[in-house]
């Protein structure tokens, strides 16, 4: 698709924004270009702190707390000069012209008014239309991002409503003055894969029928890929590339582009089952729940062999991290057992002997809150060594360098350092060592990867799998991140409301046919094909994606009924 | 028009122009505002107004000077990290740290500062000030200079003890009920509800009422104390022992430890003050429990303390080298805004007659025993007062600052 | 609206049982007394005879426990019992000036409550500007100073030095309502000034916490104008803070009336209680302490339950 040079409505020139810190302005945005034209689609992609939200904002020319525009800067929109333009000049843009569509919709409506309320409070303000007019227009727009109960959902209250549905909703609310422009902001972060896919489609869908130009900002490639008719690739508040959406993906130019492209090349053989031995961690039919709560987990078993890697996926809610709790004692199940090398596990974490305690490590998914910030990198990892092996003076020190060796760190470097001056992957490094330390044979890794920047992932996940065949190590991977389960598991077990689904070798469960719920979940994986959507929402139709086809697996189906066993 | 009229104008107006002039639009913001509320007061009240409102800028000016020569002078003797911090200090928070200060030398140095003694009857009552009495005497004829000064150690070490054991027991309390939950930290926490429910100043009357003032028993004091030490001890024994053996070897050296220090208490504070301690103490570590609770709690959920509970790591480890180092900031600040309020929560009692007992020099009790010169419009009951005032305004500053620091910067 | 009912009387409940744990306490706390009450009137020099009399007049003789069965069933009907002192019944000590108390209480608060909360708006709007650092050290200076200070230095100015106001509050049944705001004025103004600055902060604490919310954002991004934003999306979420706040300084007031009646020489219940302290007059102690805490309570009550109505999440369930 191209675009004409007089449709210009966007023009964004030499944009440097400051932000407050530490008693000082620092620049945050470092002279950035952005043209976008009537009707385009303009991706935002980068990593956190690449400065995406605070474009996004600028380009209503609205400045967030604590962050200013700079002298110098243009924003014009539709000839009209944002950064010199008085308050009043610039309110009536908003809501009217260029609409806002928030990461979390459901923080970001007013918990106190109904939603139709909000909806036509901007088209109402405006004299565009009248109140009544206003309202039979939002359950048009309702209608047609296919939110279920068109006609009575608007006059609920945002906490009565789910997520999915309120995200649709604050689309809709952004389209209520029909502006030329929409800046969605992460509109799908906080989502689940198989709730996102419905929100996509209908925000895509949406876009093209009024022919509404956005900006999509994003942290996700692949949808993105969905999205955008062009890409904008941001690395720490500077722009690295833009181009046309397929040109961007088949043929990116930067190095920095590509190493986001080429990441999950890496792929691990799958190893089988070792014959004839007893399963390392076994989980025998544990139903699982929180101080009387209703059950988390439901019938829950599964094998883990020595050696090998076996990942859990599931959404939120599906009970993978509690399976792990589980596992190592911080919730005791109401029902069932663990056992270990065939042996019973003592429920809680409480009545484990020390060496029962070291057999079992875990990694964690946000290495911030899983390092003590006030405690030396020598110590995090010299404290299991000396707990469980008695190790002191030199001997404990040649520990400590050893198991930095081991991760890739330079002793005499981070010996005496303190997390906060780490970077998010060498934390990670230094929670794999603490977990090293223990000696264990068997590690829970609760999406160790999720919260890294895509090639500090990939590279944690090398040095996962070299310790695997070094050490023998057994994992349990826990992940919504399909791409990590292709790379690095052996087997799989898919969980969905506390249960098992289905489990079985990666090669296996990656071909067809799957149980209704895997087959929902793997194609809801957004990919970076960009007719992924269109093709997807081809094959199943429009009504299968998302909660109406949860709601369509028939329960009769074979696979679903082999399950229940 | 006088000399004085026509220079301070002049004065202000020069400064607000060159403030204009080198766009320092706060400070001509301030400046020019004064200038507006000297023409009204002075319109109005004619040239006295006209000379306090002078006398204010000019001691505010004066206090914001030494501030700043005080932060410099900080953070030339500091480090380079704690001068770092220092630089962040606004001038109110370096007042107070001077003020803090200066209170604290008045009331190590006392007996070397005061001309007199603490008790020692001088002149007549009420007489005037002289060469010889800074301040004019009180209504027994007592230095009121003197007794101000020794004031400041007796009213502030009493306060600061209270206000330790009240931290000690609720900060134990508190960080004990986070590391463990469940039934422990449902009965503490419902106990502190109990006792925060009942207003402060109520309940210490309550107390004294039944334990205090000048009827206070030795005995009494010293058992009490020693019941406080064991209940201490036993949060102690509850986060470190382990086993049996370990309770009944914890037991013996708690007992023990608690009577020697209650002996070392008694032997410093005679009765009534060791009950006015133990009655701040109890009143005030809900209060700490409260927010060491809070705080500890937005630790415990940290997975780096998941992961020491899965290694194995006792109660006592937990607390000392995962959750205190991360509590710190917020429990200091906190311990300034808790003497703030157990040293207003001591001055009222004294000021009422019920706290610290004649004839220990203590500043609630001299706004009391000189009050009735209010009505023939002398301050001297305002100076005792005052003293209690400032060091508060001079803790809380500091402590907001402290605060601000801890909170991140958010806003 | 079940759940409203619920989580209501559920409080409710627990208010009561709290008042009730606090009537064990005020009343067990005077067994705890190093002898007994007798022995504690009487003093050391008491002759055994003299002492088994009191007891007896006391009804000492009945286990604790069923003394304050009956000393509760008495207190629910105001009925305290008679002052060890005087003799005098203790409802008739208190009564009239619980009444005082309320009037002083209610008269700053009339003052404080609106003046504080609308200044702890702009402060709030105008945060970080010279005008919120100056508010900031004004109120933080008056939270700081003991009310003894504040209201002496106001009889000094007002009352001494310029004759404006009388500075003895002391009330007469002849006096006229505008005479009686008038002698009241300076004790009401010492209570304002320090409940207006707590009041302040925590209204400005509120609305700053409120306006970072992301629906503030949203409203703004909306084009919705300033006054809007406020009236709009910001109020109909503040009032469960606010009220919080009012409680919370209402609740405030009840304890900082004691030291300002003293100042002023009050005729209200604080000064009653301190005289009762000071003579070891119990009945009167546990009735004033019970009154207290019970106020203080009730404040708290109306806090929580108050937010619990304003809430929408509550309002409209699921």
């Amino acid at each position: 698709m191209k675009f004409k040079e007089s449709d210009v409505l966007l023009k964004i020139r030499d944009l440097k924004i400051q932000g407050y810190s530490d008693e000082t302005w620092v620049d945050i945005i470092k002279g950035v270009d952005l043209t976008l034209h009537r009707g385009e689609v303009m991706g935002l992609i980068g990593e956190s702190g690449a400065g995406k939200s605070t474009i996004g904002a600028a380009a209503m020319g609205y400045a967030r707390d604590g962050t200013r525009i700079v002298e110098g800067s243009s924003i014009e929109f539709d000839g009209m000069e944002l950064t010199n333009a008085s308050e009043a000049d610039k309110r009536a843009l908003r809501g009217s012209r260029i609409a806002y569509v928030a990461q979390s919709a459901a923080a970001s409506f007013n918990p106190a008014h109904k939603l139709i309320d909000q909806h036509t409070e901007a088209p109402v303000q405006y004299r565009i239309k009248k109140r009544l007019e206003a309202q039979e227009d939002a359950i048009e727009l309702y209608e047609r991002l296919r939110l279920p109960n068109p006609q009575e959902i608007g006059f609920r209250y945002p906490h009565q409503v789910s997520g999915g549905q309120l995200q649709r909703a604050m689309t809709a609310m952004a389209m209520s003055c029909r502006p030329d422009m929409i800046i969605f902001d992460e509109p799908t972060t906080a989502l689940d894969v198989t709730t996102q896919i419905e929100v996509l489609a209908a925000i895509r869908d949406i876009v093209d029928q009024f022919n509404t130009a956005a900006i999509y900002i994003t942290h996700d490639l692949a949808v993105v890929a969905q999205m955008a008719d062009t890409i904008k690739v941001l690395l720490k508040g500077e722009e690295v590339e833009e181009a046309p959406t397929d040109q961007m993906l088949s043929n990116p130019k930067e190095d920095y582009t590509k190493s986001l492209w080429a990441v999950r090349s890496f792929t691990v053989e799958q190893k089988a089952r070792p014959k004839d031995s007893v399963p390392l961690i076994s989980i025998k039919n544990v139903d699982a729940s929180y101080s009387n709560g209703p059950k988390i987990l439901d019938d829950v078993s599964f094998d883990i062999y020595e050696g090998m890697t076996v990942a859990v996926v599931g959404e939120s809610g599906s009970g993978k991290s509690t399976t792990a709790r589980v596992i190592t004692g911080l919730l005791p199940p109401s029902k069932g057992e663990v056992l270990f090398k065939g042996e019973p596990f003592p429920p809680s974490y409480k009545d484990r002997t020390k060496d029962q305690l070291r057999q079992c490590q875990m990694i964690y998914q946000m290495a911030d809150t899983a390092l003590n910030p006030k405690v030396q990198i020598s110590e995090i990892i010299g404290r299991p060594a000396q707990f469980y092996s008695g190790l002191k003076g030199t001997a404990l020190k040649n520990r400590v360098d050893e198991l930095l060796d081991l991760i890739e760190l330079e002793p005499a470097k981070y010996y005496n350092r303190f997390p906060p001056e780490l970077s998010g992957g060498q934390k990670q490094r230094i929670g794999i060592a603490r977990a090293l330390a223990a000696e264990p044979s068997f590690i829970v890794c609760d999406e160790v990867t999720s919260a890294l920047d895509q090639l500090v992932a990939e590279g944690i996940l090398r040095l996962l799998d070299r310790l695997q065949k070094e050490l023998n190590l057994a994992y349990m991977f826990i992940t919504h991140d399909l791409a990590t389960v292709r790379s690095i598991a052996d087997e799989v077990v898919v969980m969905q409301n506390g249960q098992v689904v289905e489990q079985g070798p990666k090669d296996d469960m990656f071909t067809p046919p799957h149980h209704p719920y895997t087959d929902l979940l793997l194609s809801s994986v957004p990919e970076m094909d960009p007719n992924w959507l269109t093709t997807l929402l081809e094959e199943r139709g429009i009504d299968n994606i998302g909660d109406a086809a949860m709601a369509n697996i028939d329960p009769d189906d074979e696979k679903v009924e082999g399950t229940q066993v | 028009m006088s000399f004085f009229v026509v220079g301070y104008y002049a004065l202000l107006l020069v400064t607000s122009c060159l403030a204009a002039y080198f766009n320092q639009r706060q400070a001509f913001l301030v400046l020019f505002s004064l200038t507006l509320v000297s023409f009204v007061l002075g319109i109005v009240g004619g040239v006295p107004a006209l000379r306090a409102v002078a006398t204010c800028a000019g001691l505010l000016l004066f206090a914001g000077m030494i501030a700043y020569a005080f932060r410099e002078f900080l953070i030339y003797l500091s480090s380079d990290d704690m001068g770092k911090e220092l630089r962040t200090a606004p001038l109110t928070a370096a007042f107070g740290m001077f003020v803090i200060f200066t209170y604290a030398i008045m009331g190590i140095f006392a007996p070397w500062i005061a001309p007199h003694g603490e008790a020692e009857v001088i002149s007549s009552a009420f007489a005037p000030a002289d060469e010889n009495m800074l301040l004019g005497a009180d209504q027994l004829g007592r230095d009121m200079f003197s007794r101000i000064v020794f004031g400041a150690r007796n009213t502030v070490a009493l306060a600061l003890v209270g206000t330790t054991l009240a931290f000690i027991l609720g900060a134990m309390a508190g960080l004990l009920a986070a590391t463990k939950g469940g039934f422990f930290d449902g009965v503490m926490g419902r106990t502190a509800d109990v006792i925060m429910s009942i207003p402060s100043l109520i309940f210490a009357l309550l107390m004294l009422s039944i334990f205090g003032g000048s009827l206070a028993a030795p005995s009494t004091s010293f058992w009490l104390l020693t019941g406080f030490f064991c209940v201490v001890g036993l949060l102690f024994l509850a986060a470190a022992a382990e086993g049996a053996m370990g309770w009944l070897i914890g037991a013996a050296i708690a007992v023990g430890v608690a009577v020697g220090l209650a002996l070392f208490g008694t032997s410093i504070f005679n009765a009534s003050e060791v009950i006015l301690i133990l009655v701040v103490a109890i009143i005030y570590s809900p209060r700490v429990y409260r927010l060491t609770r809070a705080v500890a709690g937005n630790v415990v959920v940290m997975d780096y303390i998941e992961a020491a509970k899965l290694r194995g790591e006792g109660n006592w480890y937990l607390i000392r080298r995962e959750i205190l180092p991360n509590s710190t900031a917020p429990l200091i600040a906190e311990f300034g805004l808790e003497f703030c309020f157990v040293f207003l929560l001591i001055a009222g009692l004294s000021f009422l007659g019920l706290g610290i007992q004649p004839p220990t020099a203590d500043w609630g009790s001299m706004v009391r025993e000189n009050a009735t010169l209010i009505s023939f419009g002398d301050i001297t009951p305002l100076i005792p007062a005052g003293a209690i005032a400032l060091l508060t305004v001079a803790v809380n500053f500091v402590v907001d600052w402290m605060l601000h620091r801890s909170s991140g910067l958010k806003e | 609206m079940g759940d409203i009912i619920k989580l209501v009387g559920k409080r409710l409940g627990l208010g009561l049982l709290i008042l009730l744990i606090i009537s064990i306490i005020i009343f067990f706390m005077v067994e705890l007394l190093p002898g007994d009450i007798a022995q504690a009137v009487l003093g050391q020099g008491a002759t055994a005879e003299n002492l088994k009399a009191l007891r007896t007049k006391m009804g000492l003789d009945d286990p604790a426990i069923v003394r304050y069965l009956a000393w509760l069933a008495d207190a629910v009907t105001f009925d305290f019992g008679r002052s060890i002192v005087t003799d005098e019944k203790v409802t008739t000590i208190i009564g009239e000036r619980f009444a005082n108390t309320l009037f002083l209480a209610a008269y700053a608060a009339v003052i404080a409550v609106p003046v504080s909360i609308i200044l702890g708006v702009v402060v709030a709007l105008l945060r970080n500007s010279v005008f919120d650092k100056v508010a900031n050290v004004v109120t933080l200076s008056f939270i700081s100073s003991p009310e003894f200070f504040l209201g002496y230095i106001l009889i000094l100015y007002f009352s001494v030095k310029w004759g404006i106001f009388p500075s003895i509050a002391s009330l007469s049944d002849s006096m006229s309502f505008w005479e009686l705001l008038n002698r009241t004025f300076l004790p009401a103004l010492t209570l304002v000034l320090v409940v207006m600055a707590h009041m302040m902060r925590m209204t400005r604490a509120a609305i700053i916490n409120l306006l970072a919310s992301p629906y503030i954002e949203m409203a703004k991004l909306k084009g919705a104008p300033p006054w809007k934003v406020i009236v709009k999306h910001a109020l109909p979420n503040a009032w469960a803070p606010i009220i919080n706040v009012i409680a919370l300084n209402l609740a405030y007031l009840i304890t900082g009336v004691v030291l300002v009646e003293v100042v002023f020489v009050y005729p209200g219940i604080g000064q009653a209680l301190v005289d009762a302290v000071s003579k070891r007059d119990f009945p009167v102690v546990q009735a004033c302490c019970l009154i207290f805490a019970a106020t203080f309570i009730l404040l708290n009550l109306a806090a929580d339950v108050g937010a619990i109505l304003t809430n929408p999440r509550l309002r409209h369930p699921k």
